[in-house]
């Protein structure tokens, strides 16, 4: 039963969405602006073949790794007796907070295994598994376990349980993960500079680089905006009208875990191996920095250290403001799809995904066009960036509030209005306050992507600043490793902090309180 | 305190008719049941009261003020000063039981806290659970708080949505009767959404019948059980033995008696008589011999099932106080006491 959607909720989604395609439009007036022969060149230049292929390549192998590892990972987590499993679920949401520049510098220095398309494909799979993790955990502690029961009292394995009632159940989650893993994969530049791996965003990249061909670089930018849209449209019809994570209402029921027995011994080895690829090498060849820059003498490290403090206020401050400012406009986005429905809700709330329809860098430079040309007074300041950060990472927070919003039950806020609060009141009151390990969910999230942001940071940020990542990145690409280190360390700090934070607050409510792990 | 008003209330949903044409009025400081069967409209009709949903046609007013008005008022839900008691309660479970209790009064009373333990005390409930939080109450206290948070602000009309159910019986019981005295206590205007039909008939001063949308009947619970506007509704309030006779001048002969006195309206010719199961008692001489088909223990009273020994074989339900039940195959005497109401044939 849903009623009319409120004016003005409607009004400033509206706006949101605005702000989100901003980056499109002004991109598409570029692109248009070199006339189309100019356009046309471009696309000629560039072996726009291959890089399509690339790209593809890579979406398609890597989002079904993702996929597995994030439906077993969870599955493991939140249905096993396995030992450990409040620490493994940390671990594994730990390689999404680490910079995927990061992840990638130590891959490629760690030898040409993981360089070029299998590189590639390893780092989308490897970083981004967690965002399949998280949703279909809280998918997987929403189920109702009588359906679970009744399967198995109808003389199902505990095999068929999972492939025949389980895992049906997760297909809104697991789609939803998917998709936005997917979409990142197809604007990821950040992590294939150091894998020399070419796909449309680091074509993009060198043309800005090389002439600064900014309608070139627009007019290549069309192939990622139809990809955006085509997939889209694949994961609306394949998800037809099931719910999102639309779970169990009220108090949460005490699942059953499976024992696992012998079976732990696999399961362990798997979870270690992944940990193993996407946590164990960032850190282990941090260390393996630290060492180096010890024999090697201090003073290179030691000297370093004065940047230190400045970068990591620099980023941390950058990462906070975006962090809130997308908080705040993800969540009228997040209540209208959770509490309405309609054409123009879909609508409405698919078109925060066309965030992904830009390589960071082009949206960047296009926030930038628009700010020189229209608003002079952004122009080259921290709000633009702040600005830029937030929009390009909306879509993970909403996702995140979505997770929590739709297991907050409606008639709470029906009871509010009833005794006299208003439609803000009622969001300050009752709907923030139980949603907010969901807010904070969505916030460390986008904390953890402004930290491991290259590429927006590279063209928008005030002269005279730098950040722990442009740091980083001076360093390790002028093979000083020492001097880079420092400044991982203090990245690989603040992204276990995020993903703690992560793993304990995504999708839960306040008052309801966490299920028993026994 | 105000009267409530529904004046040809209707509404659609994507040209599905879900209410046409209701009226109810609800006096003053009494308690209204609705009762309906699940999807006849009872939710919907509340939520427009409350303002949750716009109406298509007609108007909602309390005490003379018009709350909503089809495509001309339409005040929010916040502004209506209508109480709302959801189904379990819908307790914040972000906040203790005094804080729910104290969530809809202004903020200077919010701290003061005496209305809330004045509240508590109205529902009867200890002063001591204040500082507790919701998950930690029974069902039953969880929907004594709500009701005490519903009528803290003072609302003028408080609508309960099956405000018992999940409760077991004997919760139940107490928790009606301390919803009744509460609202009692505060002279409250009240209504009260079941689809259980002794529910309803035991809170309702009147009860108020919605079936396909429509109110087909509102009356005291003594004239919708013994009058009811027709079979079907009677048989929706409670057991009904069903059959064929034939009137005239205010009495019905039928198969278990001739000339039983008719209430209600009266009707010439072939009728349908409406005898309820503790109209038919077992005698020891007299009346219609049928035999024993099978019999229910329930409790305080036990229902019989019986054939008659007619050409039909209609089957009829005796509900009986006796200890010992005749055995199955037995034959008994049946006899109806009171008056019975008739409906034409052509009704099922």
């Amino acid at each position: 039963m849903t009623s009319r959607i409120p004016r003005r909720l409607l009004a400033v989604c509206v706006l949101v969405v605005a702000l989100v395609v901003l980056p499109v439009v002004v991109t598409i007036v570029q692109a248009l602006q070199g006339g189309v022969s100019a356009a046309t060149s471009a696309l000629e230049a560039t072996s726009a073949r291959t890089l399509l292929v690339h790209t593809v390549l890579v979406t398609v192998a890597a989002t079904p790794i993702c996929g597995v590892i994030g439906v077993a990972g969870a599955w493991f987590v939140e249905r096993t007796r396995l030992p450990w499993r409040r620490a493994f679920a940390v671990l594994l949401v730990a390689p999404l907070t680490i910079p995927a520049f990061v992840t990638s510098y130590a891959w490629a220095s760690v030898g040409s295994v993981f360089q070029g398309f299998f590189g590639a494909v390893a780092v989308i799979g490897f970083t981004y598994y967690p965002i399949v993790f998280l949703l279909v955990a809280v998918a997987l502690r929403g189920l109702d376990p009588a359906l679970e029961e009744t399967a198995q009292s109808l003389g199902l394995s505990s095999r068929g349980v999972f492939f025949r009632v389980v895992l049906p159940q997760l297909r809104p989650a697991l789609l939803g993960g998917l998709l936005l893993v997917a979409l990142d994969a197809l604007v990821e530049l950040d992590a294939f500079v150091a894998l020399k791996f070419q796909t449309f965003s680091s074509d993009i990249y060198a043309q800005y680089r090389l002439g600064f061909s900014a309608s070139g670089a627009a007019a290549l930018s069309f192939f990622s905006i139809v990809l955006c849209l085509v997939l889209l449209f694949g994961e609306a019809r394949l998800r037809g009208n099931a719910n999102y994570t639309r779970v169990s209402q009220g108090a949460r029921r005490t699942v059953t875990r499976y024992r696992l027995g012998l079976a732990s011994v696999p399961v362990l080895a798997f979870l270690v191996g992944v940990l193993a690829v996407s946590v164990c090498i960032p850190v282990g060849m941090l260390i393996k920095w630290f060492t180096e820059s010890s024999a090697a003498g201090r003073s290179t490290a030691a000297s370093n250290l004065t940047y230190l403090w400045p970068a990591t206020y620099t980023s941390v401050g950058f990462g906070v403001a975006s962090a809130l400012l997308a908080v705040l406009l993800a969540l009228p986005v997040a209540i209208l799809a959770v509490r309405h429905r309609g054409p123009a809700v879909t609508a409405l709330e698919r078109a925060v995904y066309l965030s992904f329809a830009l390589p960071d860098l082009v949206a960047a430079v296009a926030l930038a066009y628009f700010a020189s040309h229209w608003v002079r007074s952004l122009y080259g300041s921290a709000f633009l960036l702040i600005l830029a950060e937030a929009i390009l990472f909306l879509p993970f927070a909403v996702v995140a509030m979505r997770a929590t919003l739709g297991q907050i039950e409606p008639v709470l806020e029906d009871s509010a209005r009833s005794l006299g609060a208003g439609a803000l009141s009622t969001l300050l009151r009752v709907t923030a306050p139980l949603a907010r390990p969901g807010l904070v969910a969505a916030g460390v999230l986008v904390f953890a992507f402004a930290l491991g942001d290259l590429s927006t940071a590279r063209v928008l940020l005030p002269l005279n600043l730098y950040t722990l990542g442009t740091q980083f990145q001076t360093y390790s690409s002028s093979v000083a490793f020492a001097a880079a280190a420092p400044f991982a360390a203090a990245l690989l700090g603040l992204a276990a902090v995020a993903a703690y934070l992560l793993m304990s607050r995504f999708g839960e409510v306040r008052g309801l309180g966490k299920e028993s792990s026994s | 305190m105000s009267d409530l008003r529904c004046e040809g209330v209707a509404k659609s949903y994507g040209g599905r008719v879900v209410l046409s044409g209701v009226d109810l009025a609800v006096p003053e400081g009494t308690l209204t049941a609705i009762l309906g069967a699940s999807g006849s409209g009872k939710t919907t009709l509340l939520r427009i009261v409350i303002g949750f949903l716009p109406l298509d046609h007609g108007r909602v007013a309390v005490g003379g003020t018009v709350l909503a008005d089809a495509g001309r008022v339409h005040i929010a839900p916040d502004k209506r000063l209508i109480g709302y008691v959801a189904q379990e309660g819908a307790l914040f479970p972000h906040l203790t039981v005094a804080e729910n209790v104290a969530f809809g009064l202004p903020r200077a009373q919010r701290r003061a806290g005496a209305r809330v333990l004045e509240m508590l005390d109205l529902v009867g409930l200890d002063r001591g659970y204040a500082r507790g939080r919701p998950h930690e109450l029974s069902g039953g206290e969880q929907r004594r708080v709500a009701l005490a948070r519903a009528l803290a602000p003072g609302p003028r009309v408080v609508l309960l949505d099956e405000p018992f159910s999940g409760l077991d019986a004997a919760l139940r019981a107490e928790t009606r009767e301390a919803v009744q005295q509460a609202l009692a206590g505060e002279d409250t205007t009240a209504v009260l959404v079941t689809h259980d039909q002794a529910e309803a008939l035991s809170m309702g001063r009147e009860v108020a019948v919605l079936r396909g949308g429509r109110l087909v009947q509102t009356a005291e619970p003594a004239v919708l059980y013994r009058d009811p506007v027709d079979l079907e509704l009677a048989r929706f309030v409670g057991e009904a033995v069903v059959v064929p006779g034939y009137s005239r001048d205010g009495v019905v002969d039928c198969e278990l008696g001739t000339s039983l006195p008719v209430r209600g309206r009266l009707l010439q010719g072939s009728v349908q008589v409406l005898i309820r199961p503790e109209q038919i008692r077992l005698s020891q001489v007299d009346g219609v011999a049928a035999e024993v088909v099978g019999s229910s223990y329930r409790g305080a009273d036990k229902m019989l099932r019986l054939v008659l020994r007619d050409p039909a074989g209609t089957r009829i339900s005796a509900r009986t106080f006796d200890d010992d039940l005749p055995a199955n195959g037995e034959t008994v005497r049946v006899e109806v006491a009171g008056s019975v109401a008739v409906f034409s044939e052509e009704e099922r």
